[in-house]
């Protein structure tokens, strides 16, 4: 069908060629899915291969219909890496807002952010785990420690962008510190928030993952061991295709979200 | 008609530098950026600061404003530290880019300093319309700056700087990055705006005929380490307009002050 709209050539209305170009948009990769799990469903069943190895995608998909707790360890799984990432959000954006004014902030804090990066999160958990236990909260903070990077370096970069000579302007007729946070410095570094948020969002749901490798009960990252040491192979397929949905899901979030906060700051000073 | 020189011995000066030096470490080596600089600004005057690059002429805008704190020497506004001046809001900025907030209209942009200098709430909006209008963009208050050309972003410029009405207007070469026609015309209203509202302009640039067109006297700077030079009075008649580049007189004055520049 699009083949035929692009040959009819030019006389396409506006409406029509958006409509196809929504179309475009999703068509392909739907189409490519079908080819892959039609060819995939046809290989497993032609050379009869065991399903511990690679279970059909119908098979896959009975099981994620039959998997009736899929949706608790989801949604657990989902409330660790957004607690964490909210917490990272709120005192990242506020360290973000001390270094990004005060010298000596940025000096005696900076290298601290920076290790906080460079130590693999895996070896974290144990202490973690001795420090706060196996429940909930350990993965909580796991998320959190895991998503302040991208959030501080992205905030702090973001707040710096800031036009010096807006500030100089602000400072001339005696701006208020937070009025020149307000309404300069926080708008100016949206654009790169998002693009931090959107960078720990998904780094959220592996410190949530990850942590619940280590000892769990519930969640997707217990789900994910256990179906892997019972070869279970279709519910760790399932387990990996909600991790993926969440994690696309997300990433749509944040950019749906940016587009309504940078636009929004625009219909609000219209309005005003 | 009373010559410039005897008005200013009469009134007392509006901005006033005794011996203005400011200096910084830069990469361990000690850089004097403005040296020794005296002079008296008259309130009501058009002053233009003109130099090569390097020779203070931002640096000495930015300690009248305060943002700079010399490292020497006194600098007095109305007989008071320029801290009390920055206080009263006395100083507006324009610069060379319009630095104009891109997610605001430029209605909003104008309005920005009047939500940090506490103006009436209800009468912000009336008053950067009016200014809007008085700039010929009437019609573009709720565009964003992304949407104007270069010349109608400097004219938001100039409106933002003067929404709070201040005294002193600092202009740092507002106008260099126009093209020609759109730069003259934005002198011309400038003038206007001068001539109305009756401030005190320092207008820095590097564009002689600029500063002789616009200013009464015209401050020939020089670099490394940046000094004032010499000070030249503009022996031109003022609500001067386009008819006056091409005279004799406007043509001399240009060439003198070429010449106090070529010896700096």
């Amino acid at each position: 069908m699009s083949e035929a709209g692009t040959a009819s050539g030019g006389a396409v209305s506006a409406a029509s060629s958006s409509r196809r170009g929504h179309l475009d948009g999703i068509g392909p990769p739907l189409l490519i899915l079908v080819v892959v799990l039609i060819a995939w469903e046809a290989a497993v069943r032609l050379m009869d291969v065991p399903p511990w190895l690679l279970p059909a995608p119908s098979k896959v998909a009975l099981r994620f219909v039959r998997t009736q707790d899929l949706l608790y360890h989801t949604g657990l799984t989902l409330l660790e890496a957004g607690a964490g990432f909210a917490i990272a959000a709120v005192l990242g954006v506020a360290l973000s807002a001390g270094i990004a004014n005060s010298r000596f902030l940025e000096r005696g804090l900076f290298p601290y952010v920076i290790v906080s990066n460079a130590v693999p999160i895996i070896a974290i958990v144990p202490l973690l785990n001795i420090w706060l236990g196996f429940g909930i909260t350990t993965k909580i903070v796991i998320a959190a420690i895991i998503t302040f990077f991208p959030i501080v370096t992205n905030t702090t970069r973001g707040l710096k962008s800031a036009d010096e000579r807006i500030l100089d302007l602000m400072h001339s007729i005696n701006a208020t510190g937070a009025q020149v946070f307000f309404k300069v410095q926080l708008p100016s570094a949206l654009p790169f928030i998002f693009a931090g948020f959107r960078i720990a969002a998904s780094l959220s749901l592996v410190g949530a993952v990850v942590a619940e490798f280590y000892g769990a009960d519930r969640g997707l990252g217990y789900l994910v061991i256990t179906a892997a040491t019972q070869l279970k192979t279709d519910l760790l397929f399932v387990a990996i295709i909600a991790l993926a949905a969440i994690g696309v899901t997300t990433f749509w979030l944040f950019g749906f979200l940016e587009r309504r906060a940078l636009h929004g700051q625009a219909e609000t000073d219209r309005r005003r | 008609m009373q010559t410039a020189a005897a008005a200013r011995a009469t009134v007392p000066p509006c901005i006033s530098l005794r011996g203005v030096s400011v200096a910084f470490e830069a990469r361990g080596r000690r850089v004097q950026a403005l040296s020794d600089a005296t002079l008296d600004i008259t309130e009501g005057e058009f002053v233009a600061l003109l130099g090569p690059t390097g020779c203070g002429k931002s640096t000495l805008l930015r300690v009248i404003s305060d943002l700079l704190r010399p490292t020497d020497g006194v600098l007095l506004v109305r007989g008071q530290p320029a801290a009390d001046a920055r206080r009263r809001n006395d100083f507006g900025f324009v610069f060379q880019e319009a630095a104009l907030l891109p997610w605001r209209t430029a209605l909003a942009n104008i309005r920005l300093p009047l939500e940090v200098v506490g103006y009436d709430d209800a009468k912000r909006n009336d008053r950067c319309g009016e200014l809007l209008a008085s700039m010929g963009l009437a019609n573009f208050g709720n565009s964003f700056p992304s949407e104007l050309s270069g010349g109608m972003k400097q004219r938001v410029a100039i409106a933002r700087a003067l929404s709070w009405n201040p005294s002193i207007l600092l202009m740092d070469e507002p106008f260099s990055a126009l093209d020609e026609i759109t730069k003259n015309q934005l002198q011309d209203e400038l003038l206007r705006i001068w001539e109305r509202e009756q401030k005190t302009i320092v207008f820095v640039t590097h564009n002689i005929s600029e500063a002789v067109y616009l200013a009464d006297r015209v401050v020939v700077m020089s670099a490394h380490p940046g000094r004032i030079h010499q000070v030249i009075d503009v022996a031109l008649p003022r609500r001067r307009g386009p008819e006056i580049r091409d005279t004799i007189e406007f043509i001399e004055q240009v060439r003198l002050v070429r010449a106090a520049l070529l010896q700096s």
